[in-house]
């Protein structure tokens, strides 16, 4: 709530349309995230035991009719996707077209293959927020990170900024381009308390919907009450600031595609060192090069004064 | 801020339409219809007895501790090595169809045992229950091993005769 | 034009003609004191008019095609990849190459090196003009050109980077214009312009620098927020703004000395004796500012590799690119502005600028899409979007050039001692 009121003011202190006073204000943001926002305290999130996922593709199913999606390429229950590859001989990912895609992964000493599914994680820190000239994005306080297409310039900043590549855009448009993610569901179901619909169409069970805070809780408690059958993490519990979907996985994160080099920190905090520099540079600059003139232009003033004297 | 766009897809009536699971069957001798959830799918056509026979009367493999039998779990054993047999031992009667609608994310909120939580839905124990121990047995695996897909299925898995027709376009990558 | 020169055509650089009494119209202004058929007869002799043709002939249907059918018939750009050569090229190698305005309003107005006088208005257009044009890269880039201005007024979103990018290119692009009031107010025969210019020079130049330093940091600061896709190589949390900011400023100076090289060897007819007898002694002054931001900018380099402790890389392939980068594209400009220095050699400085825009482009392009993605694939960009950048860019040679042949920038107006 703070951030937003703090915002709020930025926005009125703007309204004089000073470049200057929005670089200002700039550092303040700066400052608020130094003071680690960590999230809403009451949000939600979804527990992924990608341990039983079995690939049906049925969430992938339930986002294409819940969001309204077009038509897929192929049916749903066309298991050959999995063999598909994007550029690169990299797994499928999140497109215009899918906000949700799994993928199937065989790992060596693991008897079946195991399934990911991928969607936006929903950041605490969001860095497609931080990053956005427009404000197009809010991170709602039930967990949710929303896109508001009315205001998208179309810079994609946002893709570039995001750690876990999700954002997708519509480049076939060429009248109204919009960023293409998964939204939690919030218009139709997170708003009114109700998960998102691939959660709730899941045959397996796969994703459990909760607080986020209970699921962490939930999450540890499965991997030490099952000694041997989880591997002891629990993905974006911490990573990039946590994020509202957190995975528990059987097998090293890092074999199934996960990034295991994002570290800690919301991706906002590599960018402060930068945002720290802009009011010094506000501030000392005028003082500073108006005193080199004053030094450097002096022997001049001296000659033009000493004929008068 | 908000998005007012996104069709109401009436996905809820894939779950909201179960009625609760009434089951009347005695132990052995029935083969009977697990139709409360049909949806996208047709009721599975159960045959209980051909189960039992084929677990030697082991009720507890599927009924953990409902039938008086001792749990499975570990994470169960601690508090339910000696609970007597459920009043009913049907999945439904633990097992919610809606385990994540707000009521009943707040009763589960209240309750301090975190395995509650992760108690899976009824869809999910279904699932969970059976292919668990088919893939370990041979039993059928695939979806329409125990049910045929219905039209609505197939509209929802754009499949059957909601297929995408096939196209040379293969899109962004 | 040489033809003519030869002939003994006398471009205008007066407001009154010659052994008349009567101003020169705007046409007469428009068409250098040509008539239009003469004008045109020029046009056509030059052969360089000939190679724009055949641009913009291949050119302006693509153009229009990638407003019709969208970013995705035109370019590579994916989700993987969300910029490709019009932000890769046109924003950020032309900005840098653009930081020429402020550094010569610095030396000049601030300073008070008057003896760079003759070039400081080639700074400042070669500023304005690279940033007006880095400007279309990105209309031309943007999913929604026509909501440009909502991160000015709409929908702020004061917490990015981009935000700042935004206000200040807007910003210095105005004191750009500014600063070339005076140049604008000789030709048109205003006075109260360029006095009014003149009074708030000083003000202009500072805002000029501050507004400089922050949005050439700010570009770099862009790429910050990509910890893991950019290479470590060419990323730097802590330094990235500054690796942005210091190598604009030899960035800026040495497309000016390319530029006033480009000037001396095809606009000669243009350059009054003020800027050709000068401008051997300018160049070899500005090259002294390159070499000294080089050095700064090579230190800074080995601090960023030491701080993140990235020596290991240097031995990978992608640390091969690095070395090449950094030696063709920065200590081999520094040894050659250095010999120049030494030895006063202004065509070795020119020789050296040249091959310190060349490194500034690849340093640019290396952040931007080539090491970009490192542990994915590289991307290479479609066809029709060279052929794109290349008529946006050709379009800027136009446009400068056209300045060039008019504005007082390479002579002096005679009109003021009038």
């Amino acid at each position: 709530m703070k951030k937003l009121n703090r915002r709020n003011f930025i926005k009125g202190s703007l309204a004089g349309g000073i470049a200057t006073v929005a670089a200002s204000g700039k550092a303040k943001k700066a400052s608020a995230a130094g003071g680690d926002f960590g999230g809403y305290p009451e949000s939600m999130g979804v527990l992924v035991d990608m341990t039983k996922c079995v690939g049906c593709r049925t969430c992938e199913a339930a986002c294409n009719k819940e969001q309204g999606l077009p038509e897929p390429d192929k049916p749903f229950d066309d298991y050959s996707v999995f063999d598909e590859h994007r550029h690169g001989g990299l797994p499928r990912r999140t497109t215009e077209k899918a906000y949700t895609v799994v993928n199937r992964y065989n790992v060596e000493g693991r008897d079946h293959p195991l399934f990911r599914k991928f969607q936006c994680n929903h950041c605490n820190e969001p860095a497609c927020l931080t990053s956005c000239f427009v404000n197009a994005y809010t991170k709602t306080p039930e967990g949710a990170v929303i896109y508001n297409p009315k205001v998208c310039v179309g810079c994609r900043t946002c893709m570039v900024a995001c750690p876990f590549y999700v954002p997708a855009y519509s480049f076939t448009s060429a009248i109204n381009p919009v960023v293409k993610k998964c939204i939690m569901c919030y218009d139709t179901r997170l708003k009114f308390g109700r998960p998102p619909a691939c959660v709730e169409s899941c045959p397996q069970g796969v994703m459990t919907f909760g607080k986020r805070k209970d699921l962490i809780a939930l999450a540890h408690q499965k991997i030490e009450g099952n000694p041997g059958k989880y591997v002891d993490h629990l993905y974006g519990e911490h990573e990039v600031g946590g994020t509202s979907w957190m995975y528990l996985s059987d097998v090293p994160f890092d074999k199934i595609g996960f990034d295991m080099h994002l570290g800690k920190e919301p991706i906002i905090s590599y960018v402060k060192d930068f945002l720290a520099m802009v009011p010094m540079v506000l501030c000392i600059w005028p003082a500073l090069f108006t005193g080199f003139h004053l030094l450097s232009t002096r022997k001049q003033a001296n000659k033009e004064e000493s004929p008068k004297a | 801020m908000g998005l007012k766009t996104g069709k109401q897809v009436g996905l809820a009536a894939l779950i909201a339409m179960a009625a609760p699971l009434v089951l009347p069957f005695s132990v052995h001798g029935e083969v009977f219809e697990l139709s409360s959830l049909a949806n996208l799918y047709e009721g599975v056509s159960f045959d209980h007895d051909m189960h039992i026979e084929a677990l030697e009367d082991d009720c507890s493999l599927c009924h953990h501790h409902t039938a008086g039998t001792p749990p499975e779990e570990p994470t169960c054993i601690p508090c339910h090595k000696n609970s007597p047999e459920a009043d009913s031992p049907a999945c439904s009667s633990c097992h919610l169809i809606e385990p994540f609608s707000s009521a009943n994310l707040a009763i589960s909120e209240k309750n301090p045992l975190l395995h509650h939580k992760a108690k899976p839905g009824l869809k999910a124990a279904f699932h969970q229950n059976c292919m668990g121990c088919h893939q370990e047995t041979g039993g059928p695996v695939g979806c329409q091993d125990c049910h045929a897909m219905t039209e609505k299925g197939e509209k929802f898995y754009n499949t059957g005769k909601y297929a995408p027709k096939p196209h040379t376009e293969t899109g962004h990558h | 034009m040489k033809k003519l020169i030869a002939e003994g055509f006398q471009p205008i650089d007066t407001l009154i003609k010659p052994n008349t009494n009567n101003p020169w119209s705007w046409k007469d202004k428009l068409f250098l004191g040509l008539s239009p058929k003469d004008y045109m007869k020029q046009l056509f002799r030059n052969p360089f008019n000939w190679i724009l043709a055949i641009i913009y002939a291949v050119g302006i249907p693509i153009l229009v095609g990638r407003f019709i059918f969208g970013l995705g018939w035109a370019t590579h750009g994916s989700y993987d990849y969300p910029w490709g050569l019009f932000l890769g090229w046109g924003l950020f190698v032309m900005v840098p190459l653009s930081a020429s305005g402020f550094m010569m309003g610095t030396t000049v107005e601030l300073f008070g090196r008057k003896d760079f006088k003759p070039i400081e208005r080639l700074g400042l257009l070669n500023g304005l003009l690279g940033y007006f044009f880095a400007v279309v890269f990105l209309q031309v880039d943007l999913g929604q050109p026509w909501r440009l201005v909502y991160p000015m007024f709409v929908s702020l979103g004061p917490a990015a980077v981009l935000f700042l990018v935004a206000w200040h290119v807007a910003t210095y692009l105005s004191v750009q214009i500014a600063e070339l009031v005076p140049a604008t107010s000789e030709l048109m025969g205003w006075v109260k312009p360029k006095k009014f210019i003149k009074s708030i020079v000083l003000g202009l130049t500072i805002a000029g620098i501050i507004l400089s330093t922050l949005h050439q940091g700010a570009l770099g600061a862009l790429f910050t927020y990509a910890p893991g896709k950019v290479h470590p190589l060419w990323y730097s949390a802590a330094f990235q703004w500054f690796h942005f900011f210091c190598s604009s400023i030899f960035g800026g100076l040495s497309m000016l000395i390319v530029v006033s090289t480009l000037s001396k060897w095809f606009l000669q007819w243009r350059c009054d004796a003020n800027f050709s007898k000068n401008l051997d002694k300018i160049t070899l002054g500005i090259a002294k500012g390159c070499s000294m931001a080089l050095i700064t900018y090579l230190v800074i380099k080995l601090v960023a590799l030491a701080h993140d402790n990235e020596w290991g890389y240097l031995l990978t392939s992608w640390g091969q690119l690095y070395i090449f980068e950094i030696i063709a594209g920065s200590i081999v400009p520094l040894v050659f502005f250095t010999m120049a220095i030494r030895t006063g050699r202004a065509g070795l400085a020119r020789f050296a600028a040249f091959i310190a825009v060349f490194g500034i482009a690849l340093n640019r392009l290396n952040t931007a899409l080539i090491a970009f993605n490192w542990h994915l694939y590289q991307e290479i960009p479609h066809w029709r979007e060279f052929v794109i950048a290349i008529m946006v860019y050709a379009t800027y040679i136009v446009v400068y050039r056209a300045v060039l042949y008019r504005l007082p920038i390479l002579y002096t107006w005679q009109g003021d001692s009038k």
